[in-house]
């Protein structure tokens, strides 16, 4: 139900998870970390308080990916690894809008591994929520850059030899001012920390251990989970600490911390922001259109 | 007794630090700015940086379509230079060869090539330039001086254009060069030529020309069409649109990405696309084929885009400094599932504006993806372009949905036209899901073959009007000829010549030159083909894809054979004559 509240600038209409439940039935297997996540997302957005038509939801191909089909928002469920440089593109064509980018571990640190680096360099006002199973739940149980060694998948039937990739040291290396992982065995957590991301700033990262109910490893079910997972608020841990973060984030595949690992107190103008500047400042040397040549008349 | 000419040719030769390229920029710049037709190519070294250089500039009272043969006047800064651009620097006996005093007198290897000038001057520029200057640094303003007063290239001018290049290194600078141009006039006046030669003052008015090349025109067609974002990655021949966009697009509001990748390039592009604002990327073969996946979510999703693909020498690396028409196949059929993307084809500097312009009304029209195939002969050739009438060009923008059509909004709706109104994100109440996946009319996720087979006609359909205008076609020439020309891209100003050449033979001819190549327009072709018997279809790749892509749509007369040679091997049109000729003989065409 949509309701009114008076707020200091107005008339807004207050909003409830409700209306970012595009009501379109998911396709994940029942139990899936996935619908956790969904549900967060349609409370955090409802604390926010942006109409679902200034939200753009960007993703890949994967499970996780569809997400964006199942709310009210403008939604791209585009190519496979690709969601990130989509998004840059509609977030600095127009800065107005809120845009999230959501896909899975594949899609984002295997064969979209490659843009995760300058999304992070450029900060962009971008949400990226990656859904880490570490395993290609929509082709059936492959090897993921996140699992494992060791792990044994169809495609790693004696045991994978690689050792996976590190989400969280991946995106603080490169200088990401937000980064946070949660689980949707934590339910206000995850909730919490997808809110405060959206509002960072700039670029924000939040990885969320979401099992994959049908290929994932026992370990990682919901339930397991629940026993394991180590807060960071209750390790004392102060998210402006980078170097702290680090030492934290290295831990990634033994410990599974929830929380934020580290939040620049200080964020600096992100990208698309810079850009608007620039395009304030330079605006008035802009020609009328029937005089755009006359820039290469020789005089 | 002082000749007067309307046209001339001239060669510079020199090492890495002469600046011979940079003093044929001035000249084409004084020249363009006194109302002259002038052309300028140039070529370097194996080592683009810091090693020997040439140019060459043309310049006429008339329109100037090719760079000309012999030189008229030559400049050697040293020998070794001069000698290493023998294919480019051609001399007759007719040239007026200059020299620095400093290299010495030509070497023997001058009369081993066969012709020997008859006027070989011997000027000490370095000598000059230090008197005048003060420095050594202003050889090209002596050099410019010295032409200028030999030829009777308004000073005034080069003058102008001099003091705009060092407009930023401040005022001891701009005089010496002012000084070191006075000095070569002086020189020149002195030492009078033994056949002096004045180039013809021209009529045109001074400042009616503009001086660019094909990326500077597609630049400006895209800003002219409102673009409002660059997604791209450099690459040969093709960089210069993504160097012009990022000194202008911020002035009209827009973003240039130079993305980390081709693909993030084309995906940014394709995002903005998608956030409601114009977008284009360019790039060269190699970068279209990483685009390719792309191209096929932009088709699906059915979303405006341009893409430029400034054709040069392959596959792979190839020749990236040359011209090819290789990529046709990739833009055409390089696409996964059924899928129809236009390419047009600019044929020269001055129409990429406009067909740069078409391309973006088509995309935003249409609500695809297209192509535009430019080459390397066309996007790096400098050039004077008589000042573009824009009064008459359309800028056409996307149909968005309004009123009835948002409640509800169903974002592939089916209309009489295919095209459905399109939306963007802060729209209120036209949020859909975009999506590479197979999709009913709301935009939800399908795979029923009846939907699948619905949206892929739908696809088709909308395009269906495009291959009937035919004023995306060059018709020429005699109209109910049985002798033909068809001719695309660069090689079709080869093709104009050509048919100029064998009409002024009193041979029956004509030219169709398409700036839409595909989809095939098979009505065109088929009223242009009525009365041919025979012909050539000309283009720069070795299989002939364009003659092999008309064959698939078109019955193409017998007698109209393929003309094709692999890229970087400039047509001769004196040679293609002759080839037309006997084409018509073989059809018994006299």
């Amino acid at each position: 139900m949509t309701t009114t509240t008076t707020t200091g600038l107005g008339e807004a209409p207050a909003l409830s998870p409700k209306d970012f439940n595009s009501g379109l039935k998911p396709i994940w297997c029942p139990g899936c970390g996935d619908f956790g996540v969904l549900s967060g997302l349609y409370r955090a957005l409802s604390t926010i308080g942006r109409p679902p038509h200034e939200i753009a939801f960007i993703s890949g191909i994967g499970c996780s990916s569809r997400i964006p089909g199942y709310t009210t928002a403008y939604g791209f469920n585009s190519v496979h690894g690709r969601a990130l440089p989509i998004a840059q593109g509609v977030k600095l064509s127009n800065p107005d809008l809120l845009v999230i980018v959501a896909g899975g571990d594949g899609d984002g640190f295997s064969i979209g591994g490659g843009h995760v680096a300058h999304a992070v360099r450029r900060n962009t006002d971008l949400t990226y929520i990656v859904m880490d199973n570490q395993v290609y739940g929509l082709t059936k149980g492959q090897l993921s850059p996140t699992a494992p060694k060791g792990l044994k998948t169809i495609t790693s039937p004696f045991g994978s030899l690689e050792d996976p990739i590190n989400p969280l040291l991946y995106v603080l290396a490169y200088g990401a001012g937000f980064v946070a992982q949660s689980t949707p065995a934590d339910m206000p957590g995850m909730t919490s920390i997808l809110e405060e991301a959206i509002r960072y700033p700039g670029f924000a990262f939040v990885n969320i251990q979401s099992p994959c109910v049908t290929f994932g490893q026992e370990e990682q079910q919901v339930r397991a989970q629940k026993t394991h997972m180590k807060p960071l608020a209750s390790l004392g841990h102060d998210p402006s600490d980078l170097q702290k973060a680090l030492e934290l984030a290295g831990h990634y595949g033994t410990e599974l911390y929830t929380g934020v690992f580290y939040r620049n107190p200080e964020p600096p103008l992100s990208y698309d922001r810079l850009i608007r500047l620039r395009q304030d400042e330079m605006a008035k040397q802009a020609r009328p259109r029937a005089q755009i040549l006359d820039a290469y008349l020789q005089k | 007794m002082n000749t007067t000419v309307d046209d001339l040719v001239l060669g510079m030769a020199g090492s890495g630090g002469d600046g011979v390229v940079s003093a044929g920029e001035s000249l084409l710049g004084a020249l363009s700015a006194e109302g002259y037709h002038a052309m300028m190519t140039k070529s370097f070294g194996p080592q683009i940086r810091g090693g020997e250089s040439s140019c060459r500039v043309r310049v006429s009272t008339r329109r100037v379509l090719n760079p000309g043969g012999a030189l008229d006047v030559a400049f050697a800064l040293n020998w070794e230079d001069f000698f290493r651009f023998g294919a480019e620097l051609t001399l007759s006996a007719d040239t007026v060869l200059i020299h620095e005093e400093k290299a010495g007198p030509p070497p023997e290897t001058l009369g081993a090539r066969g012709i020997v000038p008859t006027q070989i001057l011997s000027v000490p520029v370095t000598e000059i330039t230090k008197q005048s200057a003060g420095t050594d640094k202003a050889k090209t303003s002596v050099v410019l001086g010295l032409i200028s007063g030999w030829f009777g290239i308004p000073a005034e001018s080069l003058k102008r254009g001099l003091r705009k290049k060092f407009l930023s290194k401040g005022e001891d600078v701009l005089a010496a060069n002012d000084r070191a141009l006075a000095a070569g006039i002086a020189y020149a006046e002195a030492h009078p030529l033994l056949k002096p030669r004045t180039l013809e003052k021209t009529t045109a008015p001074p400042g009616s020309k503009m001086l660019c090349d094909g990326n500077d025109m597609c630049a400006a067609g895209a800003l002219f069409s409102g673009v409002q974002f660059f997604g791209g990655y450099p690459i040969t021949p093709s960089t210069e649109i993504m160097q012009t966009l990022s000194k202008e697009i911020w002035k009209y509001g827009g973003v240039v990405l130079q993305a980390e990748d081709e693909i993030a390039g084309i995906g940014a592009a394709l995002g903005a696309s998608f956030a409601g604002r114009k977008a284009m990327t360019a790039t060269s073969g190699p970068g279209m084929a990483l685009k390719t996946e792309i191209l096929g979510l932009a088709s699906i999703a059915e979303l405006p885009l341009v893409i430029v693909n400034v054709q040069r020498g392959g596959p792979s690396t190839g020749i990236p400094t040359k011209p090819e028409q290789a990529d046709l196949y990739q833009a055409a059929f390089s696409a996964h599932g059924d899928v129809l993307r236009p390419i047009l084809a600019p044929t020269c500097v001055a129409d990429t504006f406009a067909i740069t312009v078409e391309a973006f009304n088509v995309a935003e029209h249409y609500q695809t993806p297209v192509i535009l195939l430019s080459d390397q002969e066309i996007a790096q050739r400098k050039e004077t372009v008589d000042r573009i009438d824009t009064s008459k060009l359309v800028v056409e923008e996307r149909l968005r949905p309004q009123g009835a059509e948002l409640e509800p909004y169903l974002r592939f709706r089916k209309t009489e036209s295919g095209i459905s109104p399109l939306s963007q994100p802060g729209m209120a109440g036209g949020a859909y899901q975009g999506a590479g996946i197979e999709h009913n009319e709301k935009g939800e996720p399908s795979s029923s073959g009846v939907m699948h087979a619905q949206m892929n006609a739908k696809r088709f359909d909308k395009l269906a009007p495009l291959s009937k205008r035919k004023d995306l076609f060059e018709i020429t020439g005699d109209l109910d000829a049985p002798l033909a020309l068809v001719s695309w891209g660069s090689s079709a100003g080869v093709a104009r010549e050509v048919l100029a050449l064998a009409r002024s033979r009193g041979v029956k001819a004509k030219l169709i030159v398409p700036y839409l190549v595909y989809p095939v327009a098979e009505e065109v072709y088929a009223d242009f083909f009525a009365s041919v018997r025979a012909g050539l279809v000309l283009e720069l790749s070795h299989q002939g894809q364009l003659y092999r892509i008309l064959r698939m749509y078109v019955d193409v007369p017998k007698g109209v054979r393929s003309l094709a040679q692999s890229g970087a091997n400039p047509f001769r049109p004196a040679e293609v004559l002759e080839k037309l000729l006997e084409a018509a003989k073989g059809a018994g065409i006299r």
